[in-house]
């Protein structure tokens, strides 16, 4: 099929043989992959998209009387957007993403730098404390603190009562930051670890270098370590992203306690109430599909920007 | 070599295209179960099981009484999340998948909810309406719709104040007849820092049931469509006389009715009373160290008129529409609400609400309670309430979205926006949803 | 670990090398300092740990009635496990094997499919090799839970929603564990042995096993451990696509467990006792396999 032969590049003056073994390689190898690929997320993705085209409508009480289906064009995108709750709700996990990801970065950073000083005591163990919660499901570790959250409940209200202090994790203006909470401690430790190995294989000259220099621990810090972490901080960031518009288990669980949270309040918990609850399946494939373009678009932009500096 | 490419890529194009029209066409629930012909019985001697999804307590007990004496079905029960923690969200999804239980708890105000994705049976072609006069007639009326009938009515919520002895002694307070008294008690009980009871802001069926109780009726079911007021004056005294209570803090909005925190002010004290449906006695009884601290009284009266009591919840036995067995599903559920054996099981084992049987209130039900200081309060409190309520009341195909949207609206009570407003602009976003789905609607006067 | 507090940097003999910032003279006073900065931070991460081991102990009105940090008079642990491990016919126990299945399996699979696909990307140049790595790149951007709505549709139509295959199938891809894959490929596979094996007259598929497979193995072992903690947490798409509860992992048990706590005060104990439990293992777990974790960025960029 193919008239050009496949070739290595690499491979030396041998290379003129047909090779089909050698192009069809790479396929068998990738099938397998592919598959799934296509079928897990292509295929669904484009469900989405087409079932987001099309709407229902009913005649009579019921819809007894007829169920038809119908192109819509975007009307189901305008419904979704003139949706206050899901234009809120995806406003809120910006101003979510703008606060919480650069201080989870930033503590995790930190943290990586303190425990890789010579400094440090038992860094092991600290980096063991750090990771446990990686461990610990989002939903369990949401339970874990709907338990430190609830007043009755927790000792930490108890404490702070004591101190005179009345602290309310539940309420309307709080319950947004007692969800970052909960991811901050979840995911530090692990954005920690990948810090701390990216800082682990700056190579040890150029400690040597800068302290024949005599530079200051903060210049070592600020000229040499933070540039050659850059891609760790990149990924973790680039992941933080895309986390925080996955947000759907923390506010999900912590519904039952905190009236605060409405069934549209992230915007995943409102696609899954559209079509779950409302069985609005065609609106619901609507905002999935804009949930899923605002991820690409953020996660796109953001390599892009941080490429370009580099 | 390009050409091949372009085939390619126009082969994999259409494939896609295919895909997904093929996808797209699929929107679940569009054909109904109840324009296809029935199905029979099965044979005599061949063996059924049923699958029944319910949140009841132990409610295998009471069917293991049914499979006892039948031998040839065999009902099998699997424990659902209640409908506000996402029991209706699994019953959806496994109806989208083609598949599901043949029973299925469904409240009453869902009822047309699942009948607008074609998810549930209409009993009326397999006999159901000879059962009528077995029920209360306003929770047959509840079921009922265009000559179907959609479920079998299991339990309802008429409604009275539960209240902390205690608590209403220390300001010599005797439990209030009208809504008015109850706002002067709760003054006096702030005084020792206790609430008369929480405003659940995020669950808004308790505002319902006072509207209701009040005389509204928010939606009615004309020839030409749905009929809409949610802005009639008695709503909007009820949700002024909310606005007040809340602004003068007479009552908590921090937590909702029964969640982890109002247990824990509940037991503490710093909560006086709760004024709900007669089902709420099993989660009165779950207050930590309340034994003989409760007794039950009447619910307030609007002064402006309206009816004794009101009703919150209440639960059907729906046969849902991929079930292969309907007629035996229906006997099972006839036989589960409609009898007094069955009634007094599901009383017994899985403390259902009030009893739809007319004239009957169960074995149990009769007699003092050791937990409410020695009252017999189902014959003395609940047994009256339940004749006294709004039989005009009808539920509607978009019920938990108009609730949510109702409840987003009350969201923004702290902030400053009155019930009042939030009643207005939720009935506005209400009409929006209901023509969003395709139907007819239009507002009503008052 | 520690470097010596000598001031000299520390080198080992491989290339990437363990270095740790120099700085002349760590006073102890600065050891103090960052030690006590450090407990304090661990405290943070620790507390709820702490918690539910104590409130685990307890009963329900213990839970509501006593200080949240100490024990109770009446220690019920023992009790409370039991009642967790028995009730409804040690569904706790099939939930907590559920979840081994489908991150164990999954993670597995997953891998040799990343392996796969990231090995054939690297080592083969093809039409279409940067069209379908930039296909994968994008599904790394795309959230899974956009996914799942659509793919739930399509399964019911499959008939395969609410079965063990609707959740493990998802769970194969790994769009991520691809790129890392191909990363540590293009990088540490040497041409040179694979032409050394063809000359052997050896097929691409057993080079691919034999040869690629045992180099990337470090790589393998940090996508299976990301994959594995990715399926073990996931919450949405067993909640979306399964119904019987027989099929759940063991967060969405906990979660079923958790809603019921408003009806029947007893779920409290169960839902401690259950949350107490499930952590163990993934504590132990974590704690073994954080040496494990190079984040994958280093090893392609050791050269």
């Amino acid at each position: 099929m193919s008239s050009t032969a496949q070739t290595s590049e690499k491979a030396g003056p041998r290379t003129r043989r047909r090779s089909t073994p050698t192009s069809r390689a790479p396929w068998l190898l990738l099938a397998p992959f592919l598959v799934v690929f296509l079928l897990t997320f292509i295929l669904p993705i484009l469900a989405a998209v087409g079932s987001s085209f099309v709407q229902v409508t009913r005649k009579g009480l019921f819809g007894e009387a007829g169920v038809s289906q119908e192109f819509a064009w975007f009307h189901n995108y305008a419904l979704a957007l003139q949706n206050s709750s899901f234009i809120s709700s995806i406003g809120r996990m910006f101003l979510f993403g703008i606060v919480q990801v650069p201080i989870m970065i930033a503590l995790a950073t930190v943290l990586a730098f303190l425990l890789e000083s010579a400094s440090a005591k038992w860094p092991g163990a600290f980096r063991a404390a750090y990771f446990l919660p990686y461990g610990v499901p989002g939903v369990i570790a949401t339970i874990l603190w709907t338990f430190l959250y609830v007043p009755g409940l927790s000792p930490v209200i108890d404490v702070a009562k004591w101190m005179g202090i009345d602290v309310d994790f539940l309420g309307a203006g709080t319950v947004l930051w007692s969800i970052a909470n909960i991811v901050t401690w979840s995911y530090t430790g692990y954005n920690m670890l990948i810090i701390i190995a990216q800082l682990k294989s700056i190579p040890g000259e150029l400690y040597e270098a800068a302290h024949i220099d005599g530079a200051s621990p903060w210049r070592v810090a600020r000229s040499i370590q933070v540039p050659l972490i850059a891609p760790a901080l990149m990924l973790t960031t680039v992941f933080s992203i895309i986390g925080t518009l996955q947000l759907f288990a923390e506010p999900q669980v912590l519904m039952s306690v905190s009236p605060a949270i409405d069934s549209q309040y992230t915007p995943n918990l409102s696609a899954y109430t559209t079509a779950f609850a409302y069985n609005d399946y065609n609106v619901a494939a609507a905002q999935a599909v804009l949930i899923a373009l605002v991820a690409f678009v953020l996660s796109f932009a953001f390599l892009r920007l941080t490429n370009r500096k580099s | 070599m390009t050409r091949l490419t372009r085939r390619q890529l126009m082969t994999l194009g259409l494939g896609a295209a295919t895909a997904t029209t093929l996808a797209g066409c699929a929107t679940p629930g569009m054909t109904s179960v109840n324009t296809a012909p029935t199905l029979p019985a099965a044979a005599d001697g061949k063996p059924v099981t049923l699958t029944y999804w319910a949140w009841l307590k132990d409610l295998q007990a009471v069917a293991d009484i049914w499979n006892a004496a039948n031998p040839h079905v065999q009902v099998r029960t699997v424990w659902i999340p209640s409908s506000g923690q996402g029991g209706y969200q699994k019953l959806y999804t496994a109806l989208a998948a083609g598949g599901g239980p043949d029973l299925a708890q469904i409240e009453l105000r869902a009822i047309p909810e699942f009948m607008l994705v074609n998810g549930v049976v209409d009993l009326a072609r397999y006999g159901a309406s000879g059962d009528a006069t077995t029920f209360d007639p306003t929770l047959w009326g509840q079921v009922s719709f265009s000559d179907g009938v959609y479920g079998i009515p299991q339990d309802s919520g008429p409604m009275a104040t539960f209240y902390q002895t205690a608590a209403f002694e220390a300001v010599s307070a005797k439990p209030p007849t009208t809504w008015t008294e109850w706002a002067q008690v709760a003054v006096e009980l702030r005084k020792n820092k206790v609430y008369i009871d929480c405003f659940s802001i995020s669950d808004p069926s308790s505002f319902v049931a006072y509207a209701t109780q009040a005389g509204a009726a928010w939606l009615k079911a004309d020839t030409d469509g749905w009929v809409l007021n949610m802005t009639d004056e008695a709503t909007l005294a009820v949700a002024r006389f909310f606005d007040t209570a809340i602004d003068s803090d007479l009552v908590t909005t921090a937590f909702a009715l029964y969640s982890p925190p109002w247990f824990a002010a509940a037991a503490n004290g710093s909560l006086a009373s709760v004024t709900d449906a007669s089902w709420a006695d099993a989660l009165v009884e779950g207050v930590a160290n309340g034994e003989g601290k409760w007794r039950v009284a009447p619910m307030p009266r609007w002064e402006h008129g309206g009816y004794g009591s009101s009703y919150r919840g209440g639960s059907t036995t729906a046969v849902l529409a991929h079930s292969a067995h309907p007629a035996e599903a229906l006997a099972f559920a006839t036989w589960l609400n409609g009898s007094h054996e069955g009634i007094d099981a599901l009383i017994k084992q899985s403390g259902i609400g009030w009893s739809p049987i007319k004239d009957y209130i169960g074995a149990d039900r009769t007699g003092a309670s050791d937990f409410f200081q020695g009252q017999d309060y189902n014959t003395d409190v609940f047994l009256p309430a339940s004749t006294e309520q709004n039989d005009k009341w009808q539920w509607w195909p978009i019920t938990q979205q108009s609730l949510n949207i109702l409840a987003d609206e009350f969201r923004r009570k702290p902030s400053g926006q009155t019930l009042v407003d939030s009643v207005a602009k939720a009935e506005a976003s209400i009409l929006t949803a209901f023509r969003n789905k395709g139907l007819t609607i239009r507002k009503g006067e008052a | 670990m520690t470097a010596p507090t000598t001031g000299k940097p520390e080198t080992t003999a491989s290339t990437a090398t363990t270095s740790r910032s120099t700085r002349p003279g760590t006073r102890a006073s600065t050891k103090i300092v960052v030690t006590g900065l450090l407990v304090v931070v661990a405290l943070y991460f620790l507390v709820p740990v702490y918690w539910v081991v104590v409130a685990s102990t307890k009963t329900t009105t213990d839970l509501f009635s006593t200080n949240g940090f100490w024990f109770a008079p009446n220690f019920a642990l023992f009790d409370n496990i039991k009642a967790v491990v028995t009730y409804d016919g040690g569904i706790f126990v099939r939930w907590f094997l559920n979840s081994l299945l489908y991150a164990g399996v999954g993670a597995l699979l997953a891998t040799y499919l990343a392996a796969a696909g990231g090995y054939a990307l690297a080592k083969y140049k093809f039409r279409g090799n940067g069209t379908v790595f930039g296909l994968i790149l994008g599904g790394v951007l795309v959230p899974g839970t956009a996914t799942a709505l659509p793919l739930f549709l399509l399964f019911s139509q499959l008939g395969i929603a609410n079965t063990y295959w609707s959740v493990l199938i998802p769970s194969l891809v790994s769009p991520f564990g691809l790129f890392l894959c191909r990363i540590y490929a293009d990088a540490t596979v040497d041409e040179a042995l694979l032409e050394a094996a063809r000359l052997d007259g050896a097929g691409e598929i057993r080079i691919f096993h034999v040869v690629g497979l045992r180099i990337l193995t470090p790589a393998l072992v940090t996508v299976f451990l990301f994959q594995l903690v990715g399926i073990w947490n996931n919450y949405f798409l067993p909640l979306v696509m399964l119904s019987d509860t027989k099929l759940y992992p063991i967060t969405l048990g906990l979660n079923t467990w958790l809603s019921q706590v408003n009806r029947l005060p007893e779920f409290y104990q169960l839902t401690t006792g259950g949350v107490l439990l499930s952590i163990i293992p993934l504590a132990i777990a974590m704690i073994v396999l954080q040496r494990f974790w190079r984040g994958g960025l280093t090893e392609g960029a050791v050269k």
